[in-house]
């Protein structure tokens, strides 16, 4: 039992990981409308960028890392922005959806070949095991899910309590009415790129410290679960995905636990399959969708 | 006017063909894109390097005498066996002699099989394309096509080796553990069908094994399940990336086996990169570590075409050298139009070679078209790779 529990604590620890991607694709679709396919690859970017800091000298304190992948992230955010989305009419929804699978690509490619596909070992920032009588929990996953929760609140107050939110949600609900009051659509749908690329700069960092190596292999897996959780959690919703990361991630250790790593990713799409078919608007999700 | 350039014109054209070095073709096949990239950057760079080497050394000599310089041409398969099999179809339809690679068991497998099964079998329309494989280790997978030939270490002999040492040196390690890489064709045939045998044979006691695929992060339930075992050996058939996320697990957990046990493909740069602190200790059997003359100066070469000497890269190395020598003693004409009349000459003389030159010493060849390549040990010291044993002592 004690097993079964540890397995699940792990799991959700873990799931936190998940929920910080999630958050990254939801806030764009709360947006725009749109899917960024590309959000965990740049994420898993940010965070190599990170590592350059590095190059810098010995010495250099492992948070360096986590401030660089921020700001890196950030770069990447407003790159895939103008790259993928800009130029693209907005208007044909698999349009975008192809550009960013083809920038998911590319990061993916450009990753592989400056590194020539070799793991980086991942700075640590916090590595402490907390143990209560042979159940432990991993201190970078709960620092990962304490991070999470501030995300989410500092991005609900970003939404709710700033002027740049106000003219978020307005993109949002009716873009062109919100172009009539003066907002310049393109300019906050750029800016909403830049925040989700500094967090999943972020992410992608905090992921590379917890999983403690980064890989190009990461990218794929990360961009599967990130898009199951915002689908689970509800489109759009940021508390949603945060309780679709820790649901998926528990999930699948405790089905890996019981039946195995090979069974594992079937019982997780069966999930996917029961909120598609049960709850399409996932857990936070209205449901209806928009009109 | 026109009349009077004709003769010149053609005599400039004939001495320009006559002026043109004749050259024999070797293709490559790897991954040079993907996450294993880096075996196919590495093996490329050997390959060059050894061509450029037979070729400042005046290349190799064709049936009449004269004289051609190889060159080298790689192809990127992304170790995907649909794009594998699509690239030996484009290198049978060039000038190639043959095809060196491919790097992954799981691109080797389906595309020998699309090989002619038997050399000369009329009712066989397989490709009649030799191949030479450097870096593809999965057991046994030559016997597939006789045009299929591998320069890769016997892993069977290897760990055979490595748990009779290891009985030896650690007479209290009674029992083992294992860590597989569940869904990569390497990783798995290591443990199951090499590792868990050999150590039974050496009369470990197998405590079970734990299971992970290649893209996976989270490794907690697996290495809980290490340490429930408790045995005094594991042994990790996985690839470097999921090698250092299983390591930095136990180190996480706190486990500590008497010997730790890797696979031969992790004995890389990729390991020490990835997690060097945590992999310290880790005792791999490799077929090439650079401890002779040769082989120093051909990681020293190979590092001028920004390679790295490992046991995969260091095969290809040693293949161009044994091609040369089949190239040679099969009076291999040369002549485009008669490809494939060469290619079978040198599926003949690699088919016939009992022996061959390796940089670790003579390599045997098995009526299986396998080699038995001369081994050592290595374990990660300080991350580099030190030499930990020679079996054979010298």
């Amino acid at each position: 039992m004690l097993d079964l529990l540890q397995s699940l604590c792990d799991g959700v620890m873990f799931g936190a990981t998940y929920a910080l991607i999630g958050i990254g694709f939801t806030l764009v679709f709360g947006v725009m409308h749109k899917i960024n396919m590309a959000y965990a690859a740049a994420s898993v970017g940010a965070a190599y960028l990170g590592l350059i800091v590095f190059a810098l000298g010995k010495g250099v304190p492992a948070l360096a890392v986590f401030g660089a992948a921020f700001v890196a992230g950030g770069v990447l955010g407003f790159l895939v922005y103008v790259l993928a989305f800009h130029f693209i009419p907005l208007a044909y929804p698999l349009a975008t959806l192809m550009s960013t699978v083809g920038m998911l690509l590319l990061i993916d490619e450009v990753i592989v070949h400056v590194t020539a596909g070799m793991p980086q070992n991942y700075p640590s920032l916090y590595d402490k095991m907390f143990d209560a009588g042979g159940f432990t929990v991993r201190g970078d996953l709960l620092m990962i899910a304490a991070v999470s929760v501030v995300c989410m609140l500092a991005l609900l107050a970003l939404l709710f309590r700033t002027r740049l939110g106000l003219a978020t949600r307005a993109v949002s609900q009716q873009p062109i009415a919100a172009q009539l009051c003066g907002i310049q659509v393109a300019r906050v749908n750029a800016t909403t790129f830049i925040i989700t690329g500094l967090l999943g700069g972020i992410a992608g960092a905090l992921i590379g410290a917890s999983v403690g190596t980064l890989s190009p292999l990461l990218t794929t897996p990360l961009t599967v679960k990130g898009l199951i959780v915002t689908v689970i959690g509800g489109l759009g919703s940021i508390p949603g995905a945060i309780v679709a990361g820790f649901l998926v991630g528990g999930l699948e250790n405790v089905v890996q636990y019981w039946r195995g790593v090979t069974e594992r990713d079937m019982y997780v799409m069966l999930l996917l399959f029961l909120f598609l078919v049960f709850r399409p608007g996932g857990l936070f999700g209205g449901a209806k969708g928009r009109d | 006017m026109r009349n009077s350039l004709l003769p010149l014109a053609l005599a400039l054209a004939t001495t320009g063909v006559a002026a043109q070095e004749k050259t024999i073709t070797i293709a490559g096949q790897g991954a040079k894109s993907g996450v294993v990239r880096s075996f196919g950057l590495n093996s490329e760079a050997a390959l060059f390097a050894a061509a450029d080497q037979i070729n400042k050394s005046g290349g190799v000599t064709l049936a009449d005498g004269s004289k051609a310089k190889l060159k080298v041409e790689y192809y990127d398969d992304r170790c995907n066996a649909e794009e594998g099999i699509s690239v030996i179809r484009r290198i049978a339809g060039t000038d190639a002699l043959i095809a060196v690679g491919p790097g992954c068991s799981n691109v080797a497998e389906p595309m020998f099989g699309i090989l002619q099964k038997k050399a000369g079998d009329a009712s066989d329309t397989g490709l009649q394309m030799p191949v030479f494989t450097d870096v593809a280790i999965k057991v046994g997978l030559a016997k597939i096509s006789e045009w299929a030939f591998r320069n890769v270490p016997n892993e069977a002999t290897m760990y055979g080796s490595v748990f009779g040492w290891l009985k030896t040196k650690y007479p209290d390690a009674k029992t083992i553990y294992g860590g597989v890489e569940e869904d990569f064709a390497h990783s798995r045939a290591s443990w199951y069908a090499v590792m868990k045998e050999k150590a039974s044979a050496e009369k470990y006691e197998v405590l079970g094994e734990s299971k992970w695929l290649l893209a996976d992060t989270n490794f907690s339930n697996q290495v809980r399940e290490m340490k429930k075992a408790n045995a005094d050996v594991i042994a990790i058939s996985a690839h470097p990336f999921t090698t250092c996320g299983v390591l930095k697990e136990m180190q996480r957990q706190g486990v500590k086996p008497k010997v730790l046990v890797g696979l031969t493909s992790s004995s890389s740069l990729e390991t020490l990169q990835g997690c060097g602190a945590q992999a310290e200790g880790i005792i791999i059997p490799t077929s090439f570590a650079p401890v002779s003359k040769e082989g120093i100066a051909a990681a020293e070469a190979t590092a001028k075409f920004n390679g790295s000497a490992d046991l995969h890269s260091m095969a290809a190395w040693e293949n161009m050298f044994i091609l040369k020598q089949v190239i040679e003693s099969q009076k291999i004409s040369g002549d485009k139009a008669k490809v494939q009349e060469d290619r079978a000459k040198i599926r003949e003389g690699l088919a016939n070679l009992k022996t061959t030159n390796g940089l670790m010493g003579t390599v045997k060849r098995t009526d299986e078209r396998e080699a038995d390549k001369p081994y050592l040990f290595v374990h990660a010291k300080d991350n580099k790779w030190a030499v930990l044993h020679n079996p054979s002592g010298n």
